[in-house]
């Protein structure tokens, strides 16, 4: 699904030249569930954002579902991304000012869905996140566990084919840290690809397969299945 | 990065309002300050003319001769009294040196001790004893004299040939006093001084009352004047007594106005130099308010919204160990300084703006009341004041905050500071839409003065208005020019409906009516005129050589023969005119009904006027083609060929009647300058919110543009919301601007209609600002980087 060989990207500022990402190369097949870990400065959080196409890189060669996407502008990136692509944040990133239903909403919105169907697939997804009963509420009025789950309903909404997952569980309990990771692994045996950064070594568990960073490279890659 | 920017928006805006505000308090204090470097302004009043008669409202600042004496006499709370008249533009030597067109009057000889105008040298209360002296200013003495002393020297009044020997020097006069001359001849030579008629005068009289007494109390006592002295002299003129002419609904009478009103408070037919408006000075006042409150509100509004971004600075101060106190003395010490940089930036504007102001304006500003400590105070105190205001805000606000709240940013209060702001930017552009409008119904009104059709031709005519001197010659020149195949025609006549060289009236009335009198006025013409200025007839026809019997025919306007119920059939009625002899008058035929034309300003309708055929020096000629110079220079060597002291003088007529617009049309400039820097500022207000807002929602654009937001949607987002706030502030303006303009067009007699497309039309402006101010910021922020407002810290 993803094939990336070669890729670079290069934060530059006045006096500095950072080198996020140095030559990677690295293949994820449809279906998979890749957990990438690191310290921090590796170049994880770059990379999901490559893979997410919400960054173009500098160098190398980027094939998303066949396509060569590394040249893509910002247009057709946002086409690719919205059709193709949910995103789990560790600070959930929903949008304050409106309720949880219109922020599963949303991407529903911006792939042009209309208002009747809308309205099916919200409810769909927010029964499956067990989330129904807040579904007026706003995010501040929800604890933790509860917008992580909104977070996930408005990733999967759309039915994309990957998944993006950038300290999924971060700022969660374990209770709720472990019901995520539940939700993680369900959407992958439905067929969900799902690339997941994270610090945890016990989430990683959960994955495939382990890459693992230092410096904006691989250094190993440890198969689980 | 951008705070700086934000700064720097929010001091220029304030600079620019601090500055607009600065010159319009400058302009309007002139112009309030008028007449008052006169010790005795207060104790002054100006004795006017007012009347109707027939249906028409006289209002004069002139009145008779003998009433300065007559009042003085017979009122002891009239301490004294003085009086003025003006010459027309006399031609002045002194040996070899001669000025045309000096302005020159004649005064009585306790002028001076009325009026303070200092000498440099002689007496004020004896330079005016003696016949022919006459008081001239410094000015006019290097002028004439050099280096020389003056005093004592004689000059000639050519115009009236008389001689005048110098008998004082003054001081040059203010330019805020109502009047300006450059030559005070004595009263004593004025025969017309002498006149005891009490109907009939052109002389300015002023009166010095008690100190503290209340002129209103002396104009009451008037009426009985009226009825003393011009009732008998009615009734020798016209056959009927005072009672008689008031019951039919006429009156005729003195008032009184204060020195210090005159300036912006007189609209006489006759006066010495045309005032300032009254409303203008409202106008650019409430100007002066609207631009420092939108200005005020845009700093403490931007300040505010500025600060809330610091939250996190504060958080880290406070882990760190700031006290309350020490943020709040921080924050306010900050927003203080920054409104007193405004301030000193502003006062920079000023200066440099101040000469283009001053040559736009026609005055003389200055600084010079930065000079009084008092003042500087006052100034220093608003600055401290703003400062505050913008300061208390965030000083109180942020700094009550906890710590870890400041740093998470999750203080950051939404709806009440969002509605205040919303509610000034509502205002800011309910002042902008108001001022867009007027100014252009302001704009489009005086197109339409400078553009309309009068009624007669003014392109290619060119005046000769002193062709007078050439005496017999005259007539010669005339049919020289209409010999030339350049010209269409030339008529001799002095009388012009554009700057006339001669304001005449007379009592008139119809058919030997004389219950039925107007003041009409005069033109006397020859055969040539109305074809010459392209006059059209209504009825009958034009004087004609053919008809002898023309030297009794009149020809009136259309407003006339309306007046006198003659409708369109007016040839064959009589035009009688009094003789002023006990009820006494002379009839004239009445041959045909000119088309009315305008020939007083457009501030007023048209009066009724009349022409016979008489005498009277003046060249009017109409050119055709494209040779015009070519013309000129052929009638310049003609003038010389009949040699003549006076050179050749000529003007056009267009241009004589743009002139006369050329203060209201700088009074527009004005206006578009200042409301053009007023909506600048809301602007700039406007500008800065975005920027704040998008700043603040970097985050939620962040979002949803990794859920595939496109670039216009996130624009339409960031702008919907302040598009409804200038939307809502168009819909409340446009009622009240129309309300407003049409009190400001109603004072002209002529004027344009508002039409609706008007307001859409501004609506539309101002929306369009709107879009074009928020879209620079909303664009920016939509094509940022997702990445870099999701990354958490």
């Amino acid at each position: 699904m993803i094939k990336i060989t070669d890729l670079e990207k290069i934060y530059r500022t006045e006096e500095v030249e950072t080198i996020a990402l140095n030559k990677l190369s690295i293949e994820v097949k449809e279906g998979e569930f890749v957990a990438v870990m690191g310290p921090s400065g590796c170049g994880k959080s770059t990379l999901l954002n490559i893979f997410g196409l919400l960054d173009d890189p500098d160098g190398g060669s980027f094939v998303f579902n066949g396509i060569e996407v590394a040249h893509f502008n910002e247009r057709k990136r946002a086409d690719m991304r919205k059709h193709n692509i949910g995103f789990v944040f560790q600070s959930f990133n929903l949008i304050d000012e409106l309720t949880v239903y219109e922020n599963v909403e949303l991407p529903l919105i911006y792939t042009g869905v209309k208002s009747a169907e809308r309205k099916e697939m919200v409810e769909k997804v927010l029964d499956k996140m067990k989330i129904m009963h807040r579904r007026n509420h706003y995010p501040q009025q929800l604890s933790g566990g509860q917008q992580q789950r909104v977070a996930v309903a408005r990733a999967v909404v759309n039915n994309p084919k990957l998944i993006l997952a950038d300290e999924p569980t971060g700022n969660l309990d374990s209770a709720n840290g472990g019901e995520v990771m539940e939700l993680l692994t369900d959407l992958n045996e439905q067929g969900t690809t799902i690339i997941m950064v994270t610090h945890s070594e016990h989430d990683a568990k959960f994955s495939h397969r382990i890459i693992r960073m230092l410096d904006g490279q691989t250094v190993t890659e440890n198969i689980l299945i | 990065m951008k705070n700086k920017a934000f700064s720097f928006i929010n001091i220029i805006g304030l600079a620019i309002g601090i500055s607009v505000c600065l010159i319009i308090i400058l302009f309007v204090y002139d112009e309030l300050s008028y007449d008052r470097f006169n010790k005795k302004a207060d104790q002054i009043v100006r004795v006017t003319f007012g009347g109707k008669l027939g249906g028409e409202v006289m209002k004069e600042a002139v009145v008779m001769a003998p009433v300065a004496q007559t009042l003085m006499q017979d009122y002891p709370e009239v301490l004294d009294a003085t009086r003025l008249v003006k010459n027309n533009p006399t031609k002045i030597s002194y040996k070899e040196k001669t000025f045309d067109n000096e302005i020159t009057c004649a005064v009585d000889l306790n002028f001076f001790s009325v009026f303070t105008l200092p000498f440099v040298k002689g007496d004020p209360k004896t330079a005016l004893v003696e016949p022919n002296s006459v008081v001239i200013t410094e000015e006019t003495a290097r002028k004439y004299f050099g280096d020389e002393d003056p005093m004592g020297k004689v000059i000639e009044f050519k115009t009236y040939n008389a001689t005048k020997k110098v008998t004082g020097i003054i001081k040059k006069i203010p330019a805020n006093s109502h009047f300006h001359f450059d030559f005070f001849a004595s009263m004593a030579d004025v025969q017309a001084a002498k006149s005891t008629s009490f109907l009939y005068g052109s002389f300015y009289t002023y009166l010095v009352l008690q100190k503290g007494y209340d002129y209103k109390k002396l104009q009451a006592k008037l009426p009985q004047v009226a009825e003393k002295y011009m009732g008998p002299q009615l009734m020798q003129a016209m056959g009927i007594n005072m009672q008689e002419f008031r019951k039919k609904g006429n009156d005729i009478g003195l008032y009184l106005q204060p020195l210090t009103d005159i300036h912006l408070r007189s609209d006489f037919t006759v006066n010495l130099e045309p005032g300032g408006d009254l409303r203008y000075v409202y106008i650019f006042g409430a100007i002066a308010l609207f631009m420092l409150l939108i200005a005020c509100i845009n700093f403490i509004n931007l300040s505010t919204a500025g600060a809330s971004k610091r939250a996190k600075e504060v958080g880290i101060r406070k882990v760190l160990g700031s006290l309350n106190a020490e943020l709040i003395r921080q924050f306010l010490f900050e927003s203080i300084l920054l409104a007193m940089i405004a301030l000193v930036i502003g006062l920079a504007l000023v200066k440099m703006a101040l000469p283009f102001f001053n040559h736009l304006a026609n005055k003389n500003l200055t600084l010079q009341i930065l000079g009084n400590p008092f003042i500087l105070l006052v100034l220093v105190a608003f600055g401290l004041l703003v400062g505050i205001l913008a300061g208390s805000y965030p000083a109180f606000f942020l700094s009550s905050f906890k710590p870890v709240a400041a740093l998470k940013s999750k203080f950051i209060s939404k709806s009440k500071s969002i509605s205040l702001r919303s509610g000034l930017v509502v205002f800011q552009f309910f002042i902008s839409v108001m001022l867009i409008i007027g100014t252009s119904v302001v704009y489009r009104q005086l197109n339409y003065i400078q553009n309309k059709k009068l009624g007669f031709d003014r392109d290619q005519v060119l005046v000769l208005r002193n062709s007078g001197v050439l005496g017999d010659k005259e007539a010669i020149l005339k049919e020289q020019l209409r010999n030339d195949p350049r010209v269409v025609n030339v008529s001799r006549s002095g009388y012009l409906p554009v700057k006339s060289n001669y304001n005449n009236m007379t009592l008139t009335f119809p058919d030997g009516n004389n219950l039925l009198s107007r003041r009409t006025n005069i033109y006397q013409v020859d055969e040539q005129y109305i074809p010459t200025l392209g006059m059209q007839m209504v009825e009958g026809r034009n004087f004609s050589k053919d008809f002898p019997t023309d030297s009794s025919a009149v020809i009136v306007n259309e407003t006339l023969a309306k007046i006198y119920g003659w409708g369109n059939r007016a040839v064959g009625h009589n035009l009688d005119l009094s003789t002023g002899n006990n009820g006494g008058y002379k009839g004239l035929r009445v041959i045909g009904i000119v088309k009315d034309f305008n020939f007083k300003s457009l501030h007023e309708e048209i009066g009724p006027v009349m022409m016979v055929l008489q005498q009277s020096s003046g060249l009017i000629v109409k050119a055709k083609g494209k040779d015009i110079s070519g013309l000129i220079s052929s009638i310049k060597s003609k003038w010389a060929t009949f040699n003549v002291d006076e050179p050749f003088n000529y003007s056009f007529l267009d241009e004589d009647y743009k002139t006369q617009y050329i203060s209201e049309s700088k009074t527009g400039t004005i206006l578009g300058i200042f409301s053009t820097m007023t909506i600048f500022v809301a602007c700039l207000g406007l500008f800065g919110l975005v920027m704040f807002t998008s700043e603040q929602r970097r985050k939620e654009i962040g979002i949803r543009k990794a859920l595939g937001a496109s670039v216009a949607g996130i624009v339409n987002l960031l702008s919907i919301d302040f598009l409804k706030l200038v939307l809502v502030a168009v819909v409340l303006a446009t009622p009240v601007a129309w309300w407003a303009m049409n009190k400001w067009l109603m004072d002209f007699a002529y004027r344009i209609d508002i039409s609706w497309w008007m307001f859409v039309l501004a609506a539309v402006t101002a929306l369009l600002i709107a879009l074009f101010t928020v879209s620079f910021q909303a664009i920016k922020a939509a094509i940022a980087n997702p990445v870099k407002s999701l990354s958490t810290e």
